[in-house]
């Protein structure tokens, strides 16, 4: 645990229309499990933690989900409070989820904090046959937009789903300034435990 | 998905404000269907917290003397290019101005839900730390503790005993009944003069503990002594040096967007820009549910609407308020005083009656500023924000601005105003002036144990009210490492 301390954390959000793909590729990446039944939004989860190591570096990545706020677009500035990068995924058999991309940029240009780094990711790759959007348009927008990286995945097949994750944390951490602003802690109050805190008290 | 109108909610609950999102987290575990909705497009209600460019659209909204919760505001900005970045005002979204300042003592329940509920994770506490008196166009610091006390030049001896004896008293006033219920509704001041021989300066210093918005001749004793003993035990709980602390990013707004995340981590629909037009109680063909109708013209049907207090009752409290940006980070007001403590972010500046007037009118109750630094996320690094406070009256809004440009003048720096919000705040109802106390009022906690009893039924188990384990995000922490490249 105590090396544990050392490692940076990074706080990367998933965000982009219901259904797109968000929770399952989270959920794929970090405890390869695929659900082909569940069509309902996943309830519970909050965050997931994931370490990561890019060129010999150990990071901690804080996997935030949307929590279905995205369903009527009402994810709080809180959400996007530090994160030091967005995943906005659509869905490649669903033309209006790539359509309403545009709409999520702007939500993140408006939210993020300046700085904060970008990647666009076509999700269901295994849906070729009901392909509505083009690997070159979802590259396009990606280009337009000034992401980080594109790529397409299946959560479903396990294509591709490390890749988004890895190359954004590797985006990252080549922008230090990103990363120095976590450690500017200095004034901040610890109210769980450690100092003096209140987790054992009964009081 | 399911649409909305085909599902039998548990509760619709109306408005995110800081009590409903408490509620809202209250029940996040509880497996029931919960409907949030706001008809505000942003998150908070009456503990919002704004960019410069929603304030604007806030203040188009509330300017008014309706007789909304907030009425009479208006805006004043710089028009300064300075090429200094801290004299001018920065991008829209460079501030988080709060509706919602509230200092939250370390003893507060509400501390301890949130660390209980485990949100307190997604939430960065900062320590209220100096407090000071502003007289004789100076400000003095209130001592912090009996070291302090013993210091201070400015008591006398004499002083110093009774000042002594009192905080002895007032940490154990509740099994020291025969020394205080005699005078339960006299006035603090005259009971600190009688029974203490206080002067009037030493007066002021244990009134400003209270807050207490009244006069002091309305500020009562059995009122003001829970919360002066609140105040001097709460000194020390998280560290020295502070009492009571403040989320960063603008305070009761943050704990509220926090808590309705986790209300919908629990499976809550939230909807904002969308409000309750009117309701039809349950009937036998309802299946003995409430029919809601949505301002976005959804009827939707629920066992329970939890809907915001409704009484516009006009003779509710009103209080004046001030928020200001300024050109300066205000060091000497936030610097460490006790050994090993955190850097303050808030100050709390008083003005006993009587310090600031304006022609024609004196200032017969106290004004309170709040000094928040930059490291709340507030403003940007240079600037500062002021929250000014006080009872309305005829001539409050001048009485206010007096007084914030009286405090900058004790300022070594000169710091300039950049930016000026006047609002009037009412309470949310005669009985009820929570939503108005300068610290976070525990009643308030009381109000959403009994809303979630309701929804809950028979399934309410008081020792579960706001205890959850960490969800499993946290605990999954094993050591395999994604090799990436
Ligand atoms: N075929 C296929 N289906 C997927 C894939 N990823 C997600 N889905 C399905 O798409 C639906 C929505 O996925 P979800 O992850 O819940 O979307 P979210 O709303 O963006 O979180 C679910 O039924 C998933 O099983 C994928 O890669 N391939
Ligand atoms: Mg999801």
């Amino acid at each position: 645990m105590a090396s544990d301390e050392s490692i940076p954390t990074l706080k990367i959000l998933m965000i982009g229309p219901s259904g797109a793909g968000k929770s399952a590729l989270l959920i794929r990446y970090v405890d390869d499990q695929f659900d082909s039944e569940s069509s309902t939004a996943t309830i519970g989860v909050d965050f997931k933690m994931k370490k990561l190591s890019v060129h010999g570096k150990a990071y901690r990545l804080n996997l935030l989900d949307t929590a279905g706020q995205e369903r009527f677009r009402t994810l709080s500035n809180s959400y996007y409070r530090g994160a030091h990068g967005i995943i906005l995924v659509y869905d490649i058999s669903n033309r209006d989820s790539f359509l309403a991309m545009e709409r999520w940029f702007e939500e993140v240009e408006s939210n993020a904090q300046p700085g904060a780094v970008t990647y666009l990711v076509g999700a269901k790759m295994d849906k070729n046959a009901q392909r509505t959007v083009k690997l070159e348009e979802g590259q396009r927008m990606a280009e337009e937009r000034g992401c980080v990286g594109f790529c397409e995945v299946s959560s479903k097949t396990r294509e591709n789903v490390r890749k988004p994750f890895v190359e954004i944390v590797d985006a990252v951490v080549k922008k230090p300034e990103l990363l120095s602003d976590g450690a500017r802690r200095t004034g901040t109050v610890g109210i769980g435990g450690g100092q003096g805190g209140y987790d054992g008290c009964s009081c | 998905m399911e649409p909305l109108t085909e599902t039998k909610w548990d509760a619709v609950i109306s408005g995110t404000g800081l009590k409903h999102s408490l509620l809202a987290l209250a029940l996040s575990r509880s497996n029931k269907k919960i409907l949030h909705v706001d008809q505000n497009k942003y998150y908070g209600d009456a503990e919002a917290a704004f960019s410069l460019q929603e304030v604007d659209e806030w203040v188009e909204k509330v300017g008014g003397e309706t007789p909304e919760h907030f009425r009479n505001a208006s805006l004043w900005k710089t028009t300064s290019e300075s090429s200094n970045e801290s004299e001018k005002l920065s991008f829209s979204r460079a501030y988080t101005l709060t509706l919602s300042p509230q200092i939250i003592y370390t003893r507060s329940k509400l501390l301890s839900q949130l660390v209980t509920s485990k949100v307190y994770r997604q939430l960065e506490f900062q320590a209220v730390g100096n407090w000071w008196i502003l007289a004789e166009n100076t400000l003095n610091r209130l001592p912090n503790g009996r070291e302090d006390i013993f210091q201070d030049k400015t008591i006398d001896n004499r002083s110093k005993r009774g000042l002594m004896k009192f905080l002895k008293f007032v940490v154990d006033y509740e099994n020291q009944t025969e020394l205080w219920q005699p005078h339960v509704d006299s006035s603090l001041a005259g009971f600190l003069s009688s029974q203490f021989q206080f002067p009037t300066n030493l007066q002021n210093v244990i009134c400003a503990l209270t807050l207490s918005l009244e006069t002091p001749e309305a500020t009562k004793v059995n009122w003001s002594l829970p919360r002066i003993s609140r105040h001097l035990t709460s000194i020390g709980v998280f560290g020295p040096g502070f009492g009571a602390v403040l989320p960063k990013w603008g305070g009761g707004a943050d704990i509220s967007q926090v808590a309705c995340r986790a209300g919908a981590v629990g499976g809550g629909i939230y909807i904002l820009g969308t409000g309750v037009r009117e309701s039809t109680p349950s009937s036998e063909d309802t299946d003995g549910l409430t029919q809601v109708h949505l301002t976005n013209e959804d009827v939707v049907k629920t066992r329970h609407l939890i809907q915001p207090l409704q009484t516009q009752s006009t003779n509710a409290k009103v209080v004046s308020k001030i928020i200001a940006v300024v050109s300066s980070s205000l060091t000497s007001l936030f610097k460490n005083t006790v050994e090993g403590s955190p850097l303050a972010a808030v100050s709390v500046i008083v003005f006993p009656v009587g310090t600031v007037d304006v022609e024609g009118a004196s200032q017969n109750t106290p004004i309170y500023i709040m000094a928040h630094s930059n490291e709340t996320g507030e403003c940007p690094p240079g600037q500062c924000v002021l929250y000014a406070t006080m009872l309305q009256s005829e001539r409050s809004h001048e009485l206010l601005d007096v007084a914030v440009d009286a405090f900058l003048a004790t300022l070594e720096d000169k710091p300039s105003l950049l930016y000026k919000l006047y609002y009037e705040q009412q309470a949310e109802a005669e009985s009820s002036e929570t939503s108005l106390d300068l610290a976070f009022n525990d009643s308030i906690l009381d109000d959403v144990e009994s809303m979630w009893r309701i929804v809950m039924g028979e399934e309410a188990d008081q020792a579960m009210f706001m205890r959850f384990e960490d969800r499993e995000g946290m605990n999954n922490d094993d050591d395999e490492i994604d090799e990436g490249y």
